[in-house]
């Protein structure tokens, strides 16, 4: 072991009470000062545990861990070693004790006794650190997730640890919010030489680093470094992981005849792409437009809104205006898109669609006050959902909600009943009263069969025995079971890894051919509005920034960066094959962004 | 601007009493409460409410919240002003003699002096509460329960408890808020049927909650235990109260509070003797 080596694991195994397999099985890594090692592997690889063990969260069941000399198995030790490992957790508000940003950075040096006035320059620093340092005395219920995070590791660092865990903190983040922590990490390290380990499932993260080590069944299955890991294409498939979105591109250019080495950046691939085309002699081209199908939208289950406002918490001292003036309309048949970031008032909106939030003209105590003299009548909203007109007091919002489903974010924390049949059933007692045992059982094993779980096996067991994965599948389940014809799913991919997530976009487009007839997501991941939604609307700031087929709407893509939005990885292409002269549309799927390429450049055969 | 809170009556502005140390508001509000009950007659209670009065100001918050905070007793208020008004024994009877009820003058102006005595109390309180966020008033309770922690007394803890609490009120409120949303969206009533369906109709609400609160704490205990607690006697603590000018200023108002409460207790009665039965209740 050399003098460099901070942190030595050998043969480390572990497994949790009433589990007969190892967690984490027989794992041998060290890792150097000032390094950059990232961890990836998907859900229940054991790369979580891995780093409770590191700090002597838990302890192994054999092998040792030494971090900095010292034996994490000698018990006293652990608590010693924890100033020296600091630990990131995944859910931000779940890390801090206090209300106040700066108390609760001073928690973790008041813990180990640290004097007063240093406690004040260690939370200067720290703060300072993670760019937080305006929002000293803010209260954390009211920062953004992004920030949040960002404290949880001021609060971390405050301790003055040498070497810097993050445990998947990045998994319940926006994109800016994963930009801000992914930032601030980068810098501790090449700034403050600061040894990170970052354990994530997000793979275009793991590639920041100098190291990748990726887990499989608590196992080691790969190390390298990323470039030498994503090479590794069907490995990585094999690991339940996928490839990069960009390494999947690069892999249907090589198929159209170019030339792709191995690459990780957005530039890089566009630069390979320029010169392929230069070989061939191409210097400008132009792709034709996406081809919109010509869609006729006909049938009644679309959704339109007029002149929607909504404010929070009126008439207190808090009162924020969530929504200002929406005019939106979905047609039937649409795979909808709602992107905006946490706070555009996205959610309060498709809030509106099955009324858990009224308009004020459908409330009980709603009267229609006179305007005063020389004032216009004022503007009301309207929502018309299908055949529901929901500014009408004597709508029937129960069927409504009957044939609007709505699958809220982590939809898997909702879940009470003691077996899947009860939970998945709730819905439908609730819905249809006096309906028969026999209907029930067929629409429950109908819905859970759609979700892609097999009913006899699933319906006795409770919910909470089921894997995260199967847990969000009931959770759908236990809306679909009305059929209703509009689906609405807010983040219905968070929180999940790569295959996960691709597994749940692809359930989703199922239900949209054979279960319900218009289907809106909200979401803040770009790829997967671009790659998924035949239409999709931008909120920012409470109002409709735009509202288009994806294509177009990505090719704004600077005024989506300035509202401090994300773009698709094949706009970002897109705009680097613009300035050589290039015309290919971005912001659709990748298979159309390839074949654009490849229309310019001429296919394979044409060599 | 940051300084806000989402939960309870806190009024966010600045001001003399916003400013004011939280120990000093506490330690004013338990002076302010035995006053009110040591006061003998009107003329101490007024003094008592010159002083409410110009807290209030002194506080710019909106009047009517202060006194929406009565509205919470006024029943009870209502309920005890009758029986006291009734049962409260005397010397000179108002009632004619062949009255089933009796009422004595002692018990009219007790009555109102009972009344009175509650409504300032309970707005003294909300003073202290419209003013002071959740946050300064459990660092002036730690602070003041400090000395306990002499006959072991687990002072820290207890702060630590509360400050937990305090800090997850409003991201359970939000979570709780999701949930029933989230069954409402499935169908859930909440509002109709009898008291047992109501009970009944809190279970899907009630257990995701009650989950999400165990594994929160869990990782709670995790992130704790990450930077390095404890819980051990060689803890520092970063936060200190500071008694400043303001605190000086209120300590004396409330002194001549004491000084004038004291004062027209004895001698009162010699200002009017003639009307003085009317306004004392002792």
């Amino acid at each position: 072991m050399s003098e460099d080596t901070v942190i030595h694991c050998e043969n480390l195994k572990f497994s949790y009470t009433g589990s007969e397999e190892y967690a984490v099985n027989g794992v041998n890594f060290s890792v150097k000062r000032g390094e950059f090692l990232s961890v990836i592997g998907h859900n229940g690889s054991g790369k979580s545990t891995l780093a409770r063990l590191l700090n002597g969260l838990l302890e192994p069941e054999s092998g040792t861990v030494t971090v900095l000399g010292k034996d994490l198995s000698e018990g006293k030790n652990a608590v010693e070693v924890r100033k020296h490992v600091g630990v990131v957790f995944q859910n931000p508000d779940n890390q801090m004790v206090a209300s106040v940003v700066e108390d609760d950075v001073a928690f973790g040096p008041e813990n180990i006794g640290v004097e007063r006035e240093e406690i004040g320059r260690r939370i200067d620093w720290a703060l300072k650190a993670v760019g937080m340092e305006k929002y000293r005395k803010a209260t954390p219920s009211r920062l953004s997730g992004g920030q949040k995070q960002r404290i949880a590791v001021a609060g971390v660092l405050a301790v003055k640890p040498e070497i810097l865990v993050l445990d998947e903190s990045t998994a319940m983040l926006d994109p800016r919010g994963r930009r801000e922590v992914v930032d601030v990490v980068k810098r501790l390290n090449k700034e403050e030489g600061m040894t990170i380990i970052l354990i994530t499932h997000f793979m275009d993260e793991a590639l920041i680093a100098d190291r990748t080590i990726v887990m499989n069944k608590g196992e080691i299955a790969l190390c390298g470094t990323p470039e030498e890991i994503f090479e590794n294409g069907e490995m990585l498939e094999t690991l339940n992981l996928s490839l990069p979105r960009i390494s999947v591109l690069a892999n249907r250019l090589r198929a159209c005849g170019m030339e792709i080495g191995n690459v990780l950046r957005t530039e890089e691939l566009a630069e390979q792409i320029v010169a392929n085309m230069h070989k061939r002699g191409i210097y400008e081209g132009q792709s034709t437009d996406l081809k919109v199908k010509n869609r006729n939208f006909v049938g009644e289950w679309g959704i339109n809104i007029e002149n929607l406002s909504y404010t929070y918490s009126a008439k207190s001292p808090f009162a924020a205006k969530a929504l200002k003036n929406i005019n939106l309309e979905i047609a039937e048949g649409e795979f909808f898109g709602i992107i905006g970031h946490t706070g555009s008032g996205k959610s309060t909106l498709v809030q509106h669609f099955n009324a858990l939030i009224k308009l004020p003209q459908a409330e009980k105590k709603y009267r229609k006050k006179k305007p005063k003299k020389g004032e216009p009548e004022p503007v009301m909203p309207a929502i018309y959902v299908g055949k529901y007109n929901l500014a009408d007091k004597k709508c029937d919002f129960r069927s409504l909600r009957a044939d609007v489903g709505m699958v809220f974010q982590y939809p898997e924390y909702q879940l009470f009943a003691e077996s899947v049949f009860a939970d998945v059933s709730f819905g439908l007692k609730n819905f249809r009263k006096g309906i028969s045992e026999e209907e029930i059982k067929q629409a429950v094993k109908a819905s859970l069969e759609v979700v892609g779980l097999d009913f006899d096996e699933v319906k006795d067991k409770s919910p909470f025995d089921l894997s995260g994965g199967q847990k969000r599948r009931v959770a759908i389940a236990g809306v679909i079971v009305t059929k209703p014809s509009i689906l609405i799913l807010d983040e219905p991919a968070a929180g999940l890894d790569p295959k996960g997530k691709t597994e749940i976009m692809e359930l989703l487009h199922k239900l949209h051919r054979e279960w319900c007839k218009t289907v809106v997501i909200v979401s803040h991941d770009m790829d997967e509005i671009a790659e998924n939604c035949t239409k999709a609307a931008v909120i920012s700031d409470g109002t409709v920034f735009a509202c288009d087929v994806p294509s177009a709407l990505f090719a704004r893509s600077d005024e989506l960066t300035g509202l401090g939005l994300d773009v698709p990885m094949t706009s970002k292409i897109s705009a680097e094959l613009r300035k050589n002269g290039f015309e290919i549309a971005g912001g659709g799927t990748l298979e159309q962004f390839a074949d654009g390429v490849s229309e310019v450049f001429g296919g394979a055969e044409n060599v | 601007m940051f300084n806000d809170v989402t939960f309870g009556q806190y009024y966010p502005t600045q001001s003399f009493v916003h400013n004011l140390d939280p120990r000093c508001k506490l330690l004013a509000l338990i002076a302010y409460i035995v006053l009110l009950f040591c006061a003998w007659n009107f003329y101490s209670l007024i003094l008592c409410a010159v002083v409410l009065a110009a807290a209030v100001i002194a506080a710019k918050v909106p009047v009517r919240s202060v006194l929406r905070s009565v509205k919470g007793i006024i029943f009870l208020l209502a309920f005890t002003a009758v029986l006291n008004l009734f049962f409260h024994g005397g010397e000179k009877l108002l009632t004619p003699e062949s009255w089933f009820i009796k009422i004595y003058l002692e018990g009219v102006v007790f009555t109102v002096f009972f009344v009175l005595r509650l409504f300032f109390l309970v707005m003294g309180s909300s003073v202290l509460t419209l003013t002071t966020t959740p946050v300064a008033l459990t660092d002036g309770i730690e602070s003041l329960l400090k000395p306990l922690s002499y006959i072991r007394f687990p002072v820290h803890e207890l702060a630590l408890i509360m400050s937990i609490a305090l800090r997850f009120i409003p991201t359970l409120i939000d979570e709780t808020n999701r949930i029933i949303s989230a069954q409402k969206a499935r169908g859930a009533d909440f509002e109709s049927g009898n008291i047992f369906r109501r009970i009944k109709a809190i279970v899907p609400i009630l257990i995701p909650l009650l989950i999400s609160a165990f594994r929160r704490a869990d990782e709670l205990g995790d992130a704790m235990d990450s930077r390095c607690y404890s819980g051990s006697k060689t803890r520092t603590k970063y936060k200190k109260l500071k008694f400043g000018w303001r605190d000086a200023v209120a300590t004396l108002i409330f002194a001549a509070l004491i000084a004038g409460v004291v004062l027209m207790n004895i001698y009162g009665a010699s200002v009017f003797p003639q009307i003085y039965e009317y306004i004392k209740i002792r």
